[in-house]
């Protein structure tokens, strides 16, 4: 019997020729929140790229299942069918693609013909809503111009719309003003208080831990250098909060 | 044996209600001996404008254009023959108001052996709010279509060109608009010609002042499309705009040479075209914008935006701001680029194959100039015929 859990098991990746995660252990357990902290460099953007797919980056050596299936073995579009998500640090512009129409058919790529139009447009305009967002965006074309906080509001409007089983939220509160914050907060807890959103598991990446003040985490992993060398609770991302990754480092030298 | 010159010679069934036999001869021999002003650029472009070939040429007995007009009083919309023959000062008004536009190699060779056409007349203040079709299909050999429109002041129309083929034969064709005090019109040409034609059109306008003129041209079909667009602004106030798209695929090649030329201050213009090639199709595009001396007070902006889908496919862009004033404002944006992996890799990341995300792109690109064309019919027209080109 398969194991559910999105489980990421001595993970070796690189890009360009460099070396950068040296052997990750993490599982997103459905339903937990679990923050994945860690100094810029540290890996961390490496890691949601390599779980997403990313053709930039290579995976050397390991294994990542999600809910059992083998993502590294398929397309990236097959791993956000088998309900993988990612929110981008810097999402992509469509020049030319409505917000509507890119989610509609995402939408249908991962749940093939399970809402209508018109009910699609109702929940959207809704989940809108909830985020504070115009019923105007449904007409721009895709982050064409967006602001960095349209841009991480769409991210979450896209979370909120896909439904996914495991969500990887890659810095998604750097550069956001504190309402922004306050509704992708917001967003991530209206979606886990719901039916469909109650077995998401979240892992939420950030190198500071203001939006973990929104989200509380249920586990804490800290990443320094492309390994992760510390998970806590709660607790940990307050510590990391007084006294930054210094002390961690000092630590790890200590037992090294 | 004939020469193709002797051969095409005061065609047996021209109709002189439109132009005399001696006038079409002077033409057709200016034709032959007139260069296309198109430049070979380099290997890539592999069509020499000014080798045509046109001995195969069999010009089609007189037709007429189908055409679909709603019914407005004063409102003209018939077939250029009736015209001339009904409207002789209207037609005589409108007939060659751009001549210096129309002095060169394919638009005399098409006036000299014109055997179809269509006369569009709007009077003072009368606006034609739903569009007036035209549709050409080439079926009985070569086609030489001529539109001709004619606005009083403050007369406003939408009009729609269908050019459309059931034969390959050489299409070589003119659209000239004259344009009264504070008209306004948008011509918008679909062009889907089949598949082994070589088409080739002269647009010309002569807006007044005030008026607006706006050129959608939409290059789908033909083998080779050869199209100049000339907006001679002589008068302020004028707003003139050209938008337009192509996307040849397979061995196709499209041209566009558009020249705004403002001799005038107090004028505005607005160019954009958008071009993606895909397998071994080619095009090029040369846009000029002339702000002549004296010209104070212009505001022209021309932008273009290449997109090519395929190793093998080839894009020329080559935007010209010719600016003789120094106070107007002139803005010119180009770009060029294959599909932007990142962009690929976020739809994917969203479930949709690659396959499915080049398309989307590739139709987004497509997607600002497509909404500067008149009716949703059209608009929609113009999605599918694209979505099948990508396909």
């Amino acid at each position: 019997m398969s194991e559910r859990g999105l489980r990421i098991q001595e993970l070796r990746a690189s890009a360009g020729g460099t070396s950068i995660l040296k052997g990750i252990n993490l599982a997103v357990e459905p339903g937990r929140v679990h923050a994945l902290m860690g100094p810029n460099g540290s890996g961390k953007s490496t890691l949601a790229f390599s779980l997403t797919g990313h053709p930039g980056f290579k995976v050397e050596s390991g294994s990542v299942t999600l809910d059992g299936l083998d993502l590294l073995a398929i397309s990236p579009d097959k791993r956000a069918k088998a309900g993988l998500f990612l929110s981008f640090q810097y999402p992509a512009a469509i020049p030319g693609v409505k917000v509507a129409n890119f989610l509609f058919a995402a939408r249908q790529a991962l749940h093939p013909g399970d809402l209508p139009p018109a009910k699609f447009r109702a929940l959207l305009l809704e989940k809108m809503d909830l985020l504070d967002m115009d019923p105007s965006f449904m007409g721009r074309y895709l982050n064409d111009g967006f602001s960095g906080g349209e841009k991480k509001r769409l991210e979450m409007l896209q979370l909120a719309m896909l439904s996914p089983k495991y969500a990887v939220l890659d810095e998604t509160d750097s550069g956001l003003d504190v309402d922004a914050l306050r509704a992708v907060g917001e967003s991530v807890n209206a979606m886990r208080a719901s039916e469909a959103g109650k077995e998401t598991g979240f892992l939420i990446i950030t190198h500071y831990p203001r939006i973990l003040q929104y989200v509380k985490p249920d586990v804490v992993h800290v990443m320094i250098d492309g390994r992760i060398v510390k998970e806590g609770d709660a607790e940990l991302a307050q510590r990391i909060e007084r006294e930054g990754y210094d002390t961690i480092r000092e630590e790890i030298a200590q037992i090294a | 044996m004939p020469s193709t010159l002797e051969r095409l010679a005061v065609p047996q069934h021209a109709d002189e209600s439109i132009l005399n036999r001696g006038r079409r001869q002077e033409l057709l021999t200016k034709a032959f001996e007139s260069r296309s002003g198109r430049e070979r650029p380099g290997q890539f472009w592999k069509i020499d404008l000014d080798g045509l070939d046109f001995s195969a040429l069999d010009v089609a007995p007189p037709s007429t254009p189908q055409i679909k007009a709603p019914n407005k009083p004063g409102v003209i919309a018939c077939d250029l023959a009736t015209a001339a023959r009904k409207h002789p000062q209207l037609f005589a008004r409108a007939f060659g108001s751009a001549a210096g536009a129309l002095n060169t190699k394919f638009a005399t060779l098409a006036t000299a052996l014109c055997n179809t056409g269509a006369f569009i007349y709007v009077p003072a203040d009368q606006a034609v709010d739903d569009p007036i079709e035209i549709t050409y299909t080439v079926e009985n050999g070569a086609l030489f279509p001529y539109t001709l429109v004619l606005l009083d002041r403050g007369a406003h129309c939408t009009i729609i060109e269908r050019l459309e083929g059931r034969t390959g034969d050489t299409v070589c064709g003119i659209a000239e608009i004259s344009g009264g005090e504070n008209s306004s019109v948008t011509y918008a040409s679909e062009q889907n010609l089949p598949a082994e034609t070589q088409a080739f059109f002269t647009r010309v306008a002569a807006p007044g002042k005030d008026a607006s003129v706006t050129w959608c041209l939409a290059e789908l079909g033909a083998a080779l499309a050869v199209t100049s667009v000339d907006v001679a602004i002589d008068n302020p106030g004028v707003q003139a705009q050209l938008n337009g798209f192509f996307f040849p695929r397979d061995n196709q090649h499209v041209d566009l040479l558009s020249t705004i030329r403002h001799n005038v201050g107090e004028s505005q213009s607005q160019t954009l075209i958008k071009s993606a090639a895909t397998g071994r199709g080619q095009a090029r595009y040369l846009g000029n914008i002339r702000i002549a001396p004296h010209a104070q007070g212009t505001q022209a902006s021309l932008r273009d935006d290449a997109l090519l889908l395929s190793p093998h496919a080839h894009i020329d862009s080559v935007p010209a701001l010719e600016i003789g004033a120094n106070d107007v404002k002139a803005f010119h944006g180009a770009t060029i680029g294959a599909l932007d992996e990142n962009v690929i890799f976020y739809m994917e990341s969203r479930g949709i194959t690659r396959a499915a995300a080049e398309k989307m792109i590739a139709l987004g690109f497509f997607e600002p100039v497509i909404e500067r064309f008149p009716t949703e019919a059209l608009r929609s027209r113009l999605r599918s015929a694209l979505e099948d080109k990508i396909a």
